[in-house]
């Protein structure tokens, strides 16, 4: 088990150190994305600024709250595709029958499958996100490791569910809209206060758009410093991970290939 | 054929062949359904928390059928500086100036006819969830008139911002970052998410300044509290924008077509 984790590990660093130096070929566009959307998560946290100087409190969250809610999903989101990218571009691989080149590698296809982009966008999220609370928050020692470790189950939950709507392709053909759109769904669900919502759409929250693992849980673990919080944020999240590998191996049986001539570096 | 003629066909041809494909449209409005009723939840909080009857001059029927507005004409944005910078990268904008058409008025008019069809689909099923949430708005004939006549212009507007956007691939590696920002900004200066009268006092009149809300707060506003005299205003205010950006439109578009190379073949 150890051999295997490792030499995972050792591959994906590779990837990481790969993936960058494809980036940083185009120096320019690359760091214009990494700035453009710490700037466009920044706008957000003025938008709540504004809003909670008009209305302090909502619900008992108050503006401090909603800064570690973005900076814990952004840095969450970010990490999760900078580091497994296509994971976003699940749906077109399917449809497309792009998965045969993965296929033919002596790896477990979906663990490496998604290491094989990095989205330049995601890697301002993630940095927007430990600047934020870092700056914002301001927060003491203990709440930082467990701010750091949060991001981490996000991600967990985010690479989950990336892999679980993307694999609506292998049910339904070209579900590149119905993904995106329900992709868009759990991101706007994740960024607003989830004491705004209660009876059908609380269990929505924990169930079909599973947001309830981003917002409410790790801001609830951090308000408290609750490890009771934190573990059921990390539970969720593995739960959504593993239906997402199920669904995917359970969809790949349905899978065709598209028969393209691919040349890869 | 004369100029009108013209462009009004190329309009038309993009509205129908948007037509085409209504059923993808019309899966993409989901998305819609699920930001209106975030904003239902929190503006119903909102009003409930304050203990008021209107918020800004508007009720929370109001304020639901304003949000779906500006969610519909935003959402209702075509692809123009993604398309105008693939046009420049590929080279394919050169294969487009030797039409008899000039091509920023190619891209204006396919625009308005694609952004026509997805305004209208969007602002019917967003009127229905908003109606199905807080119940109908009552507005008169001369009303729904005001604020269809504040339409067009925004659209312009929008469109030669989105278009100067694209043209600054003649010159950067990636204008990505560029559409997120504009789009960004569009959104919450322009009172997408809330209505400008609800932003800090001194900021109001900037706001009202700034172009960005003759596209999105300008026209819903007018919906919701339809006034001749606010219609009036808008359209100079967008008329003067117009006017503005198209002159510095014109002087980037020269320069740079002084950098199109096309060789026979």
């Amino acid at each position: 088990m150890l051999p295997k984790l490792i030499s995972y590990l050792t591959l994906a660093a590779a990837y990481v150190r790969f993936n960058l130096k494809s980036q940083l070929e185009y120096r320019g566009a690359f760091l214009s994305q990494v700035a453009a959307m710490f700037i466009n998560d920044f706008f957000w946290v003025i938008f709540w600024s504004l809003f909670f100087t008009r209305f302090p409190v909502l619900r008992g969250w108050n503006v401090k709250d909603v800064i570690t809610l973005w900076a814990v999903t952004a840095a969450g989101f970010g990490l999760a595709h900078a580091l497994y990218g296509n994971g976003l571009f699940l749906p077109q691989l399917i449809a497309r029958g792009q998965l045969d080149a993965w296929m033919l590698y002596p790896r477990a296809l979906l663990s490496h499958l998604l290491l094989g982009r990095m989205s330049a966008t995601a890697l301002g999220d993630a940095i927007f996100g430990f600047v934020a609370y870092l700056l914002m928050v301001r927060p003491d020692l203990p709440h930082f490791v467990l701010f750091t470790l949060l991001t981490m189950s996000v991600a967990v939950l985010f690479v989950g569910f990336s892999i679980l709507s993307g694999s609506l392709s292998f049910y339904l053909g070209n579900a590149e809209g119905l993904a995106e759109q329900w992709r868009f769904s759990m991101i706007t669900f994740s960024t607003y206060p989830t004491t705004l919502f209660d009876g059908a759409a609380k269990l929505l929250l924990y169930t079909l758009i599973p947001a309830g693992f981003v917002s409410y849980l790790p801001v609830e673990a951090l308000r408290e410093l609750s490890l009771s919080h934190a573990a059921l944020a990390g539970l969720g999240a593995l739960a959504v991970l593993l239906a997402g590998i199920a669904v995917f191996y359970h969809g790949l049986g349905r899978y065709e290939s598209g028969n393209l001539m691919e040349m890869r570096g | 054929m004369t100029f009108w003629r013209k462009y009004s066909f190329v309009g038309l041809i993009s509205a129908r062949s948007n037509l085409a494909y209504f059923g993808d449209v019309v899966s993409r409005v989901l998305f819609l359904g699920v930001v209106l009723y975030i904003f239902l939840r929190l503006w119903k909080v909102t009003y409930a928390e304050t203990a008021v009857q209107t918020l800004g001059g508007l009720t929370i029927t109001q304020m639901l059928w304003y949000l779906t507005v500006t969610e519909s004409i935003t959402l209702s944005a075509p692809r123009v500086a993604q398309v105008v910078d693939e046009d420049v990268r590929t080279g394919s904008l050169a294969t487009q100036l030797v039409r008899p058409l000039s091509y920023p008025l190619y891209r204006l008019w396919t625009t308005l006819g694609e952004r026509l069809v997805r305004f209208f689909m969007n602002v019917s099923v967003g009127s229905l969830i908003a109606w199905i949430l807080v119940g109908a708005l009552p507005v008169s004939a001369v009303g729904l008139l005001i604020f269809v006549l504040a339409l067009p212009l925004a659209f312009v507007l929008d469109f030669w911002a989105n278009f100067l956007i694209g043209l600054g691939a003649f010159w950067l590696e990636d204008t990505s970052g560029l559409l997120l920002l504009y789009s960004r900004i569009t959104m919450i200066l322009g009172g997408m998410l809330i209505p400008l009268e609800l932003f800090p006092r001194a900021m109001q009149p900037v706001l009202r300044a700034l172009p960005f809300s003759s596209m999105v707060y300008g026209p819903a506003h007018l919906l919701v509290l339809p006034s001749l005299n606010e219609l009036i205003e808008l359209v100079l205010r967008q008329g003067t924008a117009i006017v503005v950006i198209v002159l510095f439109v014109g002087i980037v578009y020269r320069t740079a077509l002084r950098r199109v190379y096309a060789n026979g073949g």
